[in-house]
């Protein structure tokens, strides 16, 4: 059984592991999604959306909503899927300009200013972890953009301003969750982490087993997905 | 080889030479290439204007029309340069022409493959970064070296044929730039091929499918040009309807092997992309299109228009093979990715993009469109620029722009042999 101090709060105490991983010259972020507590509010996803700006049709952690079952014996089940931080990411290999690889810190990574936008990487992707942003914008054909549409997001700790039908990336570029790595490197956790209302996600370094997402992954009930590819993720679920 | 043999091949050829059809096929050939050009070029405004927007590839469905259309023209280009380099390895004089007419061809295809992934690419001005920062662990990778390598084989191979020494030089080199063609038809699958994530494509057979394909495609181009241009002597028209027909039956195989297999080894995700070829919402691409229209249907035209020695029905034929290449390959390209790698995924998130249905847009078919239209462009001009090998001539006549004769072309072999 998992011991929690019973008077930390769980997203405070993850907070601090973060800072106390980042004190140390190696790390390995890893995520658990408890899957028994995801109740599909889709807050985690709309938060990504927020914080990270991002425009229709490019998504990082949808929230997939699965039924098992014939009436009345009938399950639901919420399936948040950001992307896997693969060990061994199959998107990586393929890509021709090396644009996207792994980081020490085990995400893998995308340099917009690089990525040449084949989408090779989307098709080696087997979670469909990486959506491809084609410059849409949601005032697309209306007077004006939104002041919302204007902000900077600061992905990969890089300031871009997305221009109204303009073809700068990352338009034109293949994204994909990178944990918030910018909020990260500031001894913050992620925005879905941060947000979700059920405390269903667990983040830090799985290279530390003091770390509340090293006990979760150590679960038995604890599963990734699609484990026979041999892809390694660093994302475990709670079944 | 002496004067007299190569007199008797020409003569030959001439003696075989019997319809004016490509006299019609001709002006009919510029006025597709004009209408589809004018929609082309419509549909390249669009492309820059509007960007990926436009289209209806997106991030579930990432490649669509053009990539299809890439590796179909690639494919055919591939086998036209090996049949020009079979030709030229083997000697064979009397189809030096037609070699020649292969070289164009297979330019003409490579250029339009070309232009359609480059369309496809979010960001079309880097493409540069692919020679540049090439990532050799990437097939794509290497791919773009491959392409840039092709390339300059066929500007120089064009340039030394247009300087008339090509039958010496290729002669002797040819062997080479065959076996290249075959690894590069080869490579261009295994693309696919490691693509452990698509079960459809991840397969041994894939690049050995692509070769097949890469052969079949670009004899069948080789073979629908030689009738539009009047290259039409028996013994061509019989052995490469002979490949033709030996290539589909190859290419039935294949495909009998991947979706038996595939259908009998019950693994879902491949079971059902293969449904999806054969009993999806587009079933009619492969069963009539792809089966009907570019197997078996050009299979009995090539059939019976050697029987009755037709030469403008093989032509056809070999078309009706070439045009539904595009058809064989979006069967390749789309299925594959139109799969749900999670179940329910398409219905979590939604916006454009995000769906796994896909048909090609307005855009997307314009564009493509153009790519033909320059393809077909760069053939018809390339028979003005190589009017000495090109030029359409019966017997007795002249060039219609070139400066060499026949006798001179005769001596031309004979200083390579």
């Amino acid at each position: 059984m998992v011991r929690i101090a019973a008077k930390e709060n769980l997203l405070v105490r993850m907070q601090r592991e973060v800072q106390e991983a980042l004190d140390r010259p190696t790390r390995r972020w890893g995520m658990v999604i408890d899957t028994r507590k995801c109740v599909g509010c889709h807050a985690c996803t709309l938060s990504c959306v927020a914080e990270n700006k991002l425009p229709p049709g490019v998504v990082y952690r949808p929230v997939i909503d699965q039924e098992f079952g014939t009436y009345p014996n009938v399950t639901r089940k919420f399936l948040p899927r950001p992307c896997m931080q693969c060990d061994e990411p199959p998107c990586v290999p393929v890509c021709p300009v090396g644009a996207t690889w792994k980081r020490d810190d085990g995400i893998t990574a995308v340099d917009y200013d690089q990525c040449i936008g084949c989408r090779y990487c989307i098709t080696a992707c087997p979670y469909s972890a990486r959506t491809f942003d084609v410059g849409g914008t949601y005032t697309a054909d209306t007077v004006a953009p939104q002041p919302y549409e204007l902000l900077p997001t600061y992905e990969y700790n890089e300031v871009r301003v997305r221009e109204h039908d303009g073809e700068a990336s990352p338009v034109g570029n293949v994204r994909k969750c990178h944990f918030c790595l910018h909020r990260l490197e500031r001894g913050e956790l992620p925005m879905c982490v941060t947000t979700c209302i059920g405390v269903a996600n667990y983040f830090g370094d799985l290279d530390d087993p003091s770390h509340l997402v090293s006990e979760m992954a150590a679960l038995p009930n604890a599963v990734v997905l699609k484990e026979e590819l041999g892809t390694k993720p660093k994302v475990t679920y709670l079944v | 080889m002496n004067t007299a043999i190569v007199s008797e091949a020409v003569a030959e050829r001439h003696r075989d030479m019997p319809q004016d059809t490509h006299r019609v096929l001709l002006p009919v050939a510029w006025v597709l290439v004009g209408i589809s050009g004018v929609l082309g070029i419509i549909g390249l405004v669009w492309r820059f204007t509007g960007g990926h927007a436009d289209a209806d590839y997106g991030s579930y469905v990432p490649w669509g029309l053009w990539i299809a259309a890439y590796v179909a023209l690639v494919g055919a280009s591939a086998g036209a340069f090996a049949l020009a380099a079979l030709i030229f390895t083997l000697r064979a004089t009397e189809h030096y022409r037609l070699a020649v007419l292969a070289l164009v061809t297979a330019f003409a295809a490579f250029a339009a493959g070309m232009v359609n992934v480059w369309l496809d690419l979010g960001h079309p001005f880097r493409a540069w970064k692919l020679l540049v920062d090439t990532e050799f662990g990437s097939v794509m990778g290497w791919m773009a070296w491959f392409y840039t390598l092709y390339g300059v084989l066929l500007l120089v191979g064009l340039f030394l044929t247009r300087t008339g020494v090509v039958p010496m030089v290729m002669e002797r080199f040819a062997w080479v730039a065959f076996l290249f063609a075959f690894v590069f038809a080869g490579a261009e699958g295994a693309l696919f091929g490691v693509v452990g994530a698509r079960p459809l494509w991840e397969s041994g057979l894939t690049p050995v499918l692509f070769l097949v394909e890469a052969m079949l495609f670009g004899t069948a181009m080789v073979l629908a040009a030689a009738v539009v241009f009047g290259i039409t002597d028996r013994s061509v028209v019989r052995r490469m309807s002979i490949a033709i027909l030996l290539l589909l039956a190859a290419l039935l195989v294949l495909e009998w092997s991947e979706f038996s297999t595939g259908l009998a080894a019950s693994v879902p995700a491949k079971e059902e992309a293969i449904e999806t070829i054969l009993f999806g919402d587009f079933w009619w691409v492969f069963w009539i299109l792809h089966l009907g229209v570019g197997v078996l249907v050009p299979a009995g035209m090539l059939l019976f228009g050697l029987r009755r020695d037709d030469r403008t029905m093989v032509g056809v034929a070999a078309g009706l093979v070439l045009a539904m290449s595009i058809a064989t390959k979006l069967n390749l390209v789309v299925p594959a990715l139109a799969q749900e790698e999670t179940d329910g995924l398409a219905e979590a998130y939604t916006g454009p993009g995000l769906v796994y249905e896909y048909f090609p847009s307005l855009m997307e078919w314009m564009v493509w469109l153009g790519t033909l239209s320059l393809a077909g462009g760069v053939v018809l001009a390339g028979r003005r620029l190589m009017g000495d090998w090109l030029a359409d001539r019966g017997p007795g006549e002249h060039d219609d722009g070139g400066s060499t004769s026949e006798v001179e072309e005769i001596e031309v072999f004979e200083e390579t042999i």
